[in-house]
């Protein structure tokens, strides 16, 4: 079980496993604003395309995709039948009371559902690709503007990658205590929900005093290896932008092209 | 000739906060440069305490009495961070020491708290994680690696900063005894081919057996110190204070005991066997 990890990062070596995160993190967030530039079916046709060849261009299986949608595809399904019967306006095929079926009502219902999904799509694409680490690199990266108004960006970016270090850990420790635990007699499966609420706390004590001294530990090993704060640290691992960081931007641009040319303005 | 001496130790007293009674009690003690110390004692006799005094990370007691001198370096408040570049130290919790998200980024974290340009880090860094041995897992994660293999990683943290002493805080007690003589193994190679100083606190007896100087520790005070032969005769003592002495040595004691009397430079179990053997022969 030491092998679980935030996010859902597989190995694969295809061209964006290659791409730098920070690229990766930035196209995915304007991702989610150029999507609202679609307004017509062609720019929802083209929009679907480009997400569809960024997909396979992961060079993994479709059904991790499928795990992404899954989740939540439930609210999608919903969003889009609340367009489906609320929107008013265009032909009326269909209506009772106050559901209505429209012309735009379908083509609302439509977009909704593809905007949803593609940016479940697409924020999958940089999750499966990009390593939790990365994404904390990339994050803090972000981050360094916030610099100018004394926000302590490099500690922040330490704290990160010290609690994604420390995630196995903790899980470790977690099944160690569970263990001993049930060794005792203790039951974390059955009861209600109170019960098992409360089968939860003689797990969560030892867990919080375990990593408290773990925290004192690792502060001592720290400051015995010379940490005083950022003053004078340099970095050791550092990103670099590549030229596969071009097809990044220049996919991205020409999505970005193809979207304001061929919206109804 | 008299060896150089790299630590020094004068009227070392110190107290926990919330204690009355002292962890260190008046301790003075010398370390020679370029020889392997352990330091022994039962749990709470201060062992932990007196390392952690060494590199600065606890402050005695009053320091103008107390005086602990690292090479041509008194520890100070402004000579801590010096004294830190000489003095590592690889604790007993191989989880808990390792800060970095992989190998050579813990390998690298000492170099990043000294301002190492990148460069050099990089050069610095694959010959520490070389030199013990894991150049296979630079770029895994701690928790794809066994407690030894962590410790061996702290170890490289350690090497890369070229230090002059190497403390082991009970680094190999979470170890199996595989991985504990594979991390003595290491220790042993980089002692000799950096020439450093190694101070261990171990429960490990025959460890101890084979160092060159070993000080016994109890309620914070120093009561002996010598050689692995000088002190591991004094069987009695030992005893009374709850600690184990080699196996040989508790059979020389026996032996005595019953009127058969061994000389006193036996030191190994080897040089017994094969006195025992000669003896037997004679008869």
């Amino acid at each position: 079980m030491s092998k679980i990890l935030i996010g859902r990062y597989l190995p694969g070596d295809s061209l964006i496993y290659k791409m730098d995160p920070r690229g990766k993190l930035l196209a995915t967030v304007l991702f989610i604003f150029i999507i609202f530039l679609a307004n017509n079916p062609i720019t929802y046709v083209i929009i679907t395309f480009f997400s569809l060849v960024a997909v396979a261009a992961t060079n993994l299986k479709w059904k991790i995709f499928w795990e992404g949608i899954k989740p939540v595809i439930w609210l999608i399904l919903f969003t889009s039948l609340l367009q489906l019967f609320f929107t008013v306006g265009g032909t009326v095929y269909w209506h009772w009371g106050i559901f209505a079926l429209t012309s735009y009502g379908i083509s609302n219902a439509i977009f909704i559902f593809i905007r949803f999904t593609v940016i479940v799509l697409i924020s999958t694409v940089m999750t499966v690709t990009t390593t939790p680490l990365e994404i904390a690199d990339a994050i803090e990266w972000l981050l360094i503007p916030l610099k100018l108004v004394k926000v302590p960006v490099d500690k922040i970016a330490l704290v990160m990658s010290i609690a994604l270090r420390f995630v196995p850990t903790l899980f470790d420790e977690t099944f160690k205590i569970m263990n001993a635990q049930r060794s005792r007699g203790a039951d974390f499966n059955n009861g209600g929900l109170v019960a098992r609420a409360k089968a939860i706390t003689p797990l969560l004590i030892p867990l919080f005093i375990n990593s408290l001294s773990t925290a004192i530990d690792l502060s001592t090993a720290m400051e015995s290896r010379g940490y005083r704060g950022d003053e004078g640290r340099t970095r050791f691992r550092v990103l670099h932008w590549s030229k596969f960081d071009l097809c990044n931007l220049g996919y991205f641009l020409i999505l970005t092209a193809l979207l304001v040319i061929f919206r109804t303005h | 000739m008299t060896k150089e001496s790299i630590v020094n130790i004068k009227n070392l007293s110190f107290t926990y906060p919330e204690s009355s009674t002292p962890a260190i009690d008046n301790i003075s003690l010398n370390i020679e440069k370029g020889s392997w110390t352990s330091i022994i004692g039962h749990n709470g006799s201060g062992k932990s305490t007196i390392i952690r005094l060494m590199n600065g990370l606890l402050v005695p007691d009053d320091p103008d009495i107390s005086r602990i001198k690292i090479g041509d370096t008194i520890l100070t408040e402004d000579t801590v961070w010096q004294i830190r570049d000489k003095v590592g130290i690889v604790f007993q919790n191989p989880d808990n020491q390792f800060v970095g998200a992989t190998v050579t980024d813990d390998v690298a974290f000492g170099l990043e708290n000294r301002g190492v340009s990148r460069e050099d880090m990089i050069k610095i860094v694959s010959n520490a994680i070389e030199a013990v041995g894991m150049s296979d897992y630079a770029n895994s994660e701690p928790s794809t690696l066994s407690g030894g293999q962590k410790q061996r990683v702290a170890i490289a943290g350690i090497i890369a900063l070229k230090p002059e002493i190497i403390i082991l805080d009970e680094a190999t007690s979470m170890l199996d005894p595989e991985g504990r003589n594979q991390i003595l193994k290491i220790v042993r190679e980089i002692k000799e081919k950096y020439n450093l100083t190694v101070i261990a606190i171990t429960h490990d007896i025959d460890e101890a057996n084979s160092s060159d100087q070993v000080l016994v520790m109890d309620d914070g005070k120093l009561i002996t110190q010598g050689s692995p032969k000088e002190v591991f005769a004094q069987v009695n003592l030992l005893k009374k204070l709850g600690l184990d002495v080699p196996f040989f040595q508790q059979i020389k004691n026996e032996l005595c005991n019953n009127k058969i009397n061994i000389p006193d430079e036996i030191s190994s179990e080897k040089e017994l066997v094969q006195y025992l053997c000669q003896l037997n022969s004679k008869m």
